[in-house]
């Protein structure tokens, strides 16, 4: 057996600054609450201007404001640790991500398929190097030492006990994983190193410390081994129908599409999420495929929605070459939150859910044509809705009367006959965004009996403003 | 014809983030627009209302006082007071409100009313929520003296509320009025309104929504706008009630304990016995004729102005202090009398003093009677709790602070408030000075990055502006106590404060003051538990017995060390900066020393002063007075004013204020940067010493110095005082610096140095310091005789970082039966956990025990396991580990992690080949260097200041080996090398030495970072302030 152990020094950094134009440009990452935030990790330009991690942003910046600062995302760095265990997994089958900020796998079996280990070696270090992550990579008989050697030496591969030993023997107590509080203690009573340790009565250490020192010197050396979960690919799901014959018409492509959705639907509950978008593949003999994305506005998987939502937005689309086959692939999966339903569901057979008929209308009539209604707390009229969608209950509007229909732009209003039913309600607000209104609204009632709702402008006696109706 | 106005609800910026307008703009705006009274009715509180009361009288318009209330669960009220009994309901109510909730809340109950409450005035501000029920509670509880209250504000439904009011009134048989719920005295106050509503809610504005008002009215509208908007009758029934409204807060009459009084005794003659009692214990063989003059003459002028129960007050606290062995110190103007130090107020021997006692009370400046007393800053809280017992919750509070907004604050809240991130809003803030009281300025903001143009920014800076300046919320002041005969509320409302135990009256110094109250200073002060700690040490370990009043004065040695600026760990004079001035001013007297404290000030220094005052002092410029009244005033400090009473006396004498106004002009000094002012004050003092004779220059020069003064002169009645403990606290380092070192470190955290720095400098001069040790050390740090000599210092358990005090008393205890036989034996007799021995080791405090730290270590952790189920057996054999003994170094850094310094090698000299080989010279090769040399120096930075008066200027003290040495970094050094400059902890620097006089400094070129060569060692540093 053989482990390597790839440390990434600086996996938060790397995380981000892979994705930036200008990595070499001075950045820190910060983290604390907002009252007080604390660099997190520098990279080296940030370094030369004197930042180091741990100081306050407040210090940071009255040594020099000119360095990026990108929120320290712990949620991120997770990705990039999976991202890089996805990595792995195409050498080893067993891939560990037991230690923070680092990967942990077998590469004994895998000698045979990427040739001996120096070569292997340097296409994992060009492959990363390529993924923009810094490294240290080291190979050792067990993990535990694998991991605890890559803290002090890079590209080193230690091949029996007696190298190990020599390696790790002379390494300071406090880098060879160690529990920190036993560490201070050995180093409090002169211990430096591993080796001081090591020739210590082993009832001597067993009477003063924690089991567990005497587990992890053993794990070093191999004689415990270590137990380690192994790393899992993600799931998703892509399938794909190979048609019998070529079709072009909608109708011969529901079949397929049915069992599609169903083998979704049931995906979805094995592993009890939803979904909220997936894609549809046309694939054409010799064209590109046709991809259809079909979004939802909240996570599903009741099969027969599925279908219905696929269809409506198959059928919308005009098949430009015969299709070969149908896939589906979905990757954004959601965890589903059920609807509460009535167990004595009294609802007719023709009428379809809200849901479904939402998401019909939403597929019939386009994505922009039907939106929701967000209510927002701001005395301006205009600002009081939002379109968006807000699963939220909405909170209990204020008893004043406002219009059902607010039209887009307030339209002049022709003052002869306009009766004033009500008014004025001042309104003077949203100073804050530059758009400050300064109006009295009046309730009307025009010579056709229509009941509006209009405005004039408080100083300027000019004009009455139509601004919505009524119902 | 317009008809009259009162308004009736109104709220002033006491409602804390909620009114928009001071009451001085909401007076002068009610006056233009022609309102014939105006009620500040804040939100259950009287907090504000003095302030209100001084701006009714200069405005001249009619003062209602009242407050907004919101019964709990019930309906919303504004109490109006109609006359004095009712002010007096008002206060019981609002305490009893406050009391009951946590600080900055309160629960109004209605079993409060459950008594009548005559002489207030109820307006019922009805809302949707108010049930029928509470109509008829209401309308029993306070029959004739309910109003319904209509307050229309452009609502979309302004019509039907009236109506609906109007009818409801009918139905219950209510007198209506109109009222106006003013939350600003203009229109344009709407976006802070709104602003200050968002801070209130923690929210941006733009996600305050309903919170914020629908529009702007809630103002002081005009009388043609109200009189639109209400009928007639509404407006009349405000002036009807204004009408019945006659209270003044003049009307209060403040009342002073009786109880101090013996029975068949009077104030005055009880203050004259206990002054005689003082005087016989003070002057065993008599008082000199002139003394008992002095006193005649201050009892006289104390019974002519009433104030002998507030002497009898202070006399009362002190003495109770002195009864717990409290050192306690008067001082202020008051403190330093004759009568004083016969009552044991003050420590100040007259005889030392002469100087000071014209400058007592005045009969004409009619000013209360001003005594702070300081206590030992460890025991105050005893003496806190004294005066609550003594005179109960319900007559004796604390005054209450009312903390402002400053510029970084009010930036902060308001930028937040705009919705902006987090890092914006700090940057913001950076962007002020930490205590200015104006929004940052632009050239700030743009080198900050900012774009002071943007709309946002704008937004941002003019609502900063109108913020900074505003009341924020009440907290405690540090120990004022206001006492009282009475119940306190039935004079102004009392509340929580955010201590437990604590309560504060609403109203702070400045109100107390304009209303005629009268407060004690109860302050602590770190220096006076040095000192007793020391009395003590010296009565135990020295056979010595000596009081602040029977420290030898006038001690030639003591002021020959002052002049050397050999003052770590003394009072006052310890700082860089007095340091650096005690060589030019060699203090040779009891006066100079006032001098001294006084002058190394921002106000001296702002001034102006220090310079003149020096050279005239060293005789190189003549001493001048303007006129011969002038020198009379001036004669003392050479003709330049270096005191507050002097500023106010040139006023007096030379500018023909009256003693009155020139205190006036005081309190404008210390508000001038917040409010301005100062102008009239300008003119005035001009024009009067030119009406004098005195040249146009002279004036301008008088009144820049008085702008220099600023908030920050010093009073000599203060200076006086606080030299008192500057001269005990060097006699006893000249005479007794072992056990004044001791105190010092048993007393800390106070002062200026750290242990260590204090240590460092005992053993410079000499003295023994013993290590940390189980079988010698108690908590606090000891004395240990030697024969002959000064005693050694044995380093107390104290000094252990982490240790605990109740296993250190343990150990003490423990010890007394007879000594430990091993690491176990302590262990369990000193009942002592693992951690605590594993500190002990670490400490190196069980060498007598074991052995080295290491072996101490290892033999802790095997005994730790023994303790339980087997405690007391002897532990098992077990073969004998041998463990690397330390070296120097380890030692040191364990030292210095441990107890904060180290008995062995200074760290420098452990690197001293090092340092030479980097053609470092050490601080005593300096002394030799002579002036204008340039050399090299290296040293563990202990101190980095950068004091506000210094332009700029950083003082970087380093320590080596064998001292100290000062180094001046100038501004634009400081700003290239600031990397350097903040992080080092081992600094190298390259200049030029300065040395002239006693005076030495090096003048920084270039710094280095050398911090590597430490290799771990932690010196911790004192940080820019």
């Amino acid at each position: 057996m053989r482990w390597v152990c790839i440390v990434f020094p600086q996996l938060a950094l790397d995380g981000v600054l892979r994705q930036r134009p200008e990595p070499e440009q001075p950045l820190a990452l910060l983290a604390g609450p907002p009252q007080r935030r604390v660099l997190q990790t520098v990279n080296a330009a940030a370094r030369a201007l004197g930042l180091r991690p741990g100081q306050s942003l407040t210090a940071a910046h009255a040594l020099t404001k000119a360095f990026a600062c990108v929120e320290y995302d712990p949620v991120e760095i997770d990705r990039c640790q999976q991202l890089l265990a996805a990595w792995a997994y195409g050498f080893s089958s067993q891939v560990s991500v037991f230690y923070p900020r680092a990967l942990l796998f077998e590469i004994e079996s895998s000698l045979g398929l990427f040739g001996p280990w120096p070569l292997l070696e340097a296409r994992l270090r060009e492959e990363l190097t390529d993924l923009g992550f810094r490294h240290r990579i080291v190979a050792a008989p067990n993990p535990a030492a694998a991991r605890v050697l890559a803290n002090a030496y890079d590209s080193l591969a230690v091949a029996d006990a007696e190298g190990l030993q020599q390696a790790l023997g002379p390494m300071p107590i406090d880098r060879v994983g160690i529990d920190p509080q036993a560490a201070t203690a050995l180093s409090r009573m002169g211990l430096r190193t591993l080796a001081q340790v090591q020739a210590l009565p082993r009832h001597t250490l067993a009477r003063r410390f924690d089991a567990g020192l005497l587990r992890h010197l053993d794990a070093l050396t191999g004689q415990r081994p270590l137990a380690l979960d192994f790393y899992q690919p993600p799931d998703r799901f892509d399938l794909r129908i190979e048609l019998n014959f070529d079709v072009q018409s909608h109708q011969a492509l529901l079949f397929p599409l049915r069992r599609l959705t169903g083998d979704l639907a049931a995906f979805l509950c094995g592993r009890d999420s939803g979904v909220q978008r997936f894609a549809l593949h046309l694939e054409h003999c010799d064209a590109p495929d046709s991809v259809i994305t079909v979004g939802l506005l909240s996570a599903e998987r009741e099969p027969s929605m599925l279908f219905e939502l696929a269809r409506g937005r198959l059928e919308q689309v005009l098949v430009a070459a015969p299709v070969h086959a149908l896939r589906l692939l979905a990757e954004d999966l959601p965890v589903f939150v059920p609807q509460r339903q009535d167990l004595f569901d009294e609802r007719p057979q023709q009428t379809l859910p809200w849901a479904q008929l939402r998401e019909r209308l939403r597929a019939r009539l386009g994505d922009e044509a039907v939106q929701g209604l967000r209510f927002h707390a701001d005395h301006r009229p205009e600002c009081a809705w939002l379109p968006g969608s807000d699963s939220r209950v909405c909170p209990p509007l204020s008893p004043v009367q406002r219009p059902g229909w607010l039209l887009n732009e307030p339209t002049l209003l022709a003052e002869q006959g306009v009766q004033i039913l009500l008014g004025p309600e001042r309104i003077e607000s949203g100073w804050w965004d530059g758009a400050d209104i300064r109006r009295d609204y009046y309730l009307v009632r025009t010579r056709a009996g229509q009941q509006g709702w209009a405005y004039r402008t408080v100083g300027d006696s000019a004009g009455l403003w139509l601004q919505g109706w009524f119902a | 014809m317009m008809q009259g106005y009162a308004e009736l609800h109104c709220l002033s910026n006491f409602s804390f983030q909620r009114g928009a307008s001071s009451a001085r703009e909401l007076f002068e705006r009610a006056k233009q627009q022609g309102y014939q009274a105006l009620a500040i009715t804040d939100e259950c509180t009287l907090a504000g209302i003095v302030r209100a009361w001084q701006a009714a009288k200069e405005v001249g318009l009619e003062l209602i006082v009242g407050s907004e209330v919101r019964l709990e669960n019930g309906p919303k009220l504004v109490l109006l007071v109609e006359n004095l009994q009712g002010y007096q309901h008002l206060c019981r109510l609002i305490t009893q409100a406050r009391r009951r909730a946590e600080k900055g809340q309160y629960r109004l109950l209605r079993e409060d009313f459950a008594d009548p409450v005559p002489g207030l005035l109820v307006l019922w501000l009805a809302e949707e929520g108010d049930t029928p029920a509470d109509g008829q509670w209401l309308c029993d509880t306070f029959n004739q003296q309910l109003w319904l209250a209509i307050e229309l504000h452009c609502a979309q439904d302004d019509a039907r509320r009236l109506a609906q009011r109007l009818q409801l009134a009918a139905s219950l048989g209510l007198p209506t009025v109109a009222c106006g719920d003013v939350h600003m005295h203009v229109r344009s106050r709407r976006a802070l309104q709104d602003t200050m509503t968002a801070i209130r809610h923690h929210l941006p504005v733009a996600q305050a929504g309903e919170r914020l008002h629908p529009n702007g009215e809630r103002h002081l509208r005009s009388l043609e706008a109200i009189g639109a908007l209400y009928p007639a009758c509404l407006l009349e029934a405000s002036l009807q009630i204004a009408r019945r409204c006659t209270f003044d807060l003049g009307q209060l009459r403040y009342q002073y304990p009786r109880e101090l009084v013996p029975q068949g005794q009077s104030a005055k003659s009880w203050l004259r016995a206990l002054t005689e009692e003082g005087i016989s214990q003070r002057w065993p063989e008599g008082a000199s004729a002139k003394t008992l003059e002095q006193i005649d003459n201050e009892l006289e002028l104390i019974s002519d102005l009433g104030y002998e129960s507030y002497f009898l007050t202070v006399h009362d606290i002190v003495r109770f202090a002195r009864s717990r062995s409290i050192l306690c110190q008067g001082r202020g103007s008051a403190a330093n009398s004759a009568v004083c130090f016969a009552l044991g107020i003050t420590e100040i021997d007259p005889s030392r003093m002469n100087m000071l006692f014209e400058r007592f009370l005045s009969r004409e400046r009619n000013e209360p009677p001003d005594i702070d007393v300081d206590f030992e800053h460890e025991r105050r809280e005893e003496v806190l709790q004294y005066v609550f017992q003594r005179y109960g919750r319900r007559r004796a509070a604390l005054t209450a602070v009312v903390s402002s907004y400053h510029g970084a604050g009010a930036v902060r809240d308001v930028a937040k408030a705009l919705g902006l991130p987090p890092d914006q809003v700090n940057a913001l803030a950076d962007c002020c000075g930490r205590w200015s009281d104006e929004a940052p300025p632009l050239e700030r903001l743009r080198e900050g990055g900012f774009d002071p143009d943007s709309p946002v920014l704008r937004r941002v800076l003019g609502l900063t502006q109108q913020l900074i300046g505003f009341p924020r919320h009440l907290s405690q002041h540090p120990g004022g106590f206001v006492i009282c005969e009475q119940p306190l509320d039935t004079l102004v409302p009392v509340e929580n404060a955010a201590m437990a135990e604590r309560t504060i009256i609403q109203w702070d110094k400045d109100d107390l003051d304009a209303v005629g109250l009268l407060k004690v200073d109860i302050l602590a002060l770190g220096m006076l538990s040095a000192i007793r700690r020391c009395f003590d040490l010296l009565r135990r370990h020295r056979h010595r017995d000596l009081t602040l009043a029977t420290v030898p004065s006038e001690d030639p040695a003591t002021y020959a060390m002052i002049s050397r600026a050999d003052t770590i760990g003394v009072f006052q004079i310890e700082s860089r900066a007095q340091m650096s001035m005690l060589p030019r001013l060699k203090p040779k007297t009891f006066y100079d020393l006032v001098i001294e404290v006084a002058i190394v000030r921002p106000g001296p220094i702002q001034g102006g002063m220090v310079h003149p005052y020096l050279r005239r002092r060293n005789k190189e410029e003549p001493e001048t007075y303007p006129s011969p009244k002038l020198e009379a005033v001036l004669k003392r400090t050479l003709g330049i004013p270096l005191f507050q009473e002097q500023v106010m006396q040139i006023a007096i004498v030379a500018a023909d204020y009256t003693p009155g106004e020139a205190d006036q002009l005081r309190r404008s000094m210390a508000a001038w940067k917040r409010h301005g002012g100062l102008e009239p004050h300008r003119q005035r003092l001009r024009a009067g010493m030119l009406n004098n004779g005195y040249s146009e220059a002279f004036a301008a020069q008088v009144f820049e110095q008085i702008k220099g003064f600023g908030s920050y002169g010093f009073p000599e009645s203060h200076a006086a005082s606080f030299a008192l403990l500057t001269y005990a606290s060097c006699w006893l380092k000249c005479h007794e610096p072992a056990a004044f070192a001791c105190a010092l470190i048993n007393s800390w955290p106070m002062g200026f140095y750290s242990p260590d720095q204090i240590l460092q400098d005992a053993r410079r001069h000499h003295l023994q310091i013993r290590p940390v040790d189980v079988t010698a050390s108690d908590w606090d740090c000891s004395l240990e005789p030697i024969d002959g000599q000064q005693p050694a210092i044995r380093m107390g358990l104290r000094m252990i970082s982490g240790f605990r005090e109740d296993e250190g008393r343990r150990i003490e205890k423990a010890r007394q039966g007879a000594g430990f036989r091993d690491i176990a034996d302590l262990g369990e007799r000193a009942r002592l956990d693992s951690r605590a021995q594993e500190l002990l080791a670490d400490a190196g405090a069980l060498r007598q025990l074991t052995g080295h730290r290491h072996q101490a270590r290892w033999d802790v952790a095997g005994v730790e396991k023994q303790l339980g189920l087997f405690a007391g057996a002897s532990s098992p054999q077990e073969e004998a580990v041998q463990l690397p003994a330390p070296s120097v170094g380890e030692d040191l850094y364990a030292d210095y992690a441990s107890v904060g310094t180290t008995l062995g090698p200074h760290p420098l000299a452990l690197l001293r080949d090092q340092l030479h080989a980097r053609r470092c010279r050490s601080s005593q090769e300096l002394q030799a260097v002579e002036h204008g040399r340039n050399v090299s120096v290296a040293g563990l930075v202990t101190g980095r200041q950068r004091p506000g008066t210094a332009s700029g200027v950083t003082f970087v003290t380093l320590e080596d080996e064998f001292g100290n040495i000062n180094v001046v970094v100038w501004r634009d050094l400081a700003e290239r090398q600031r990397q350097v400059l903040v992080n080092s902890r081992l600094l190298k620097v390259d200049g030029r030495w300065e040395a002239v006089g006693e005076v030495r400094h090096l003048i920084a070129g270039r710094l280095s970072d050398l911090t590597p060569l430490l290799a771990g060692i932690s010196v911790r540093s004192r940080d820019f302030r």
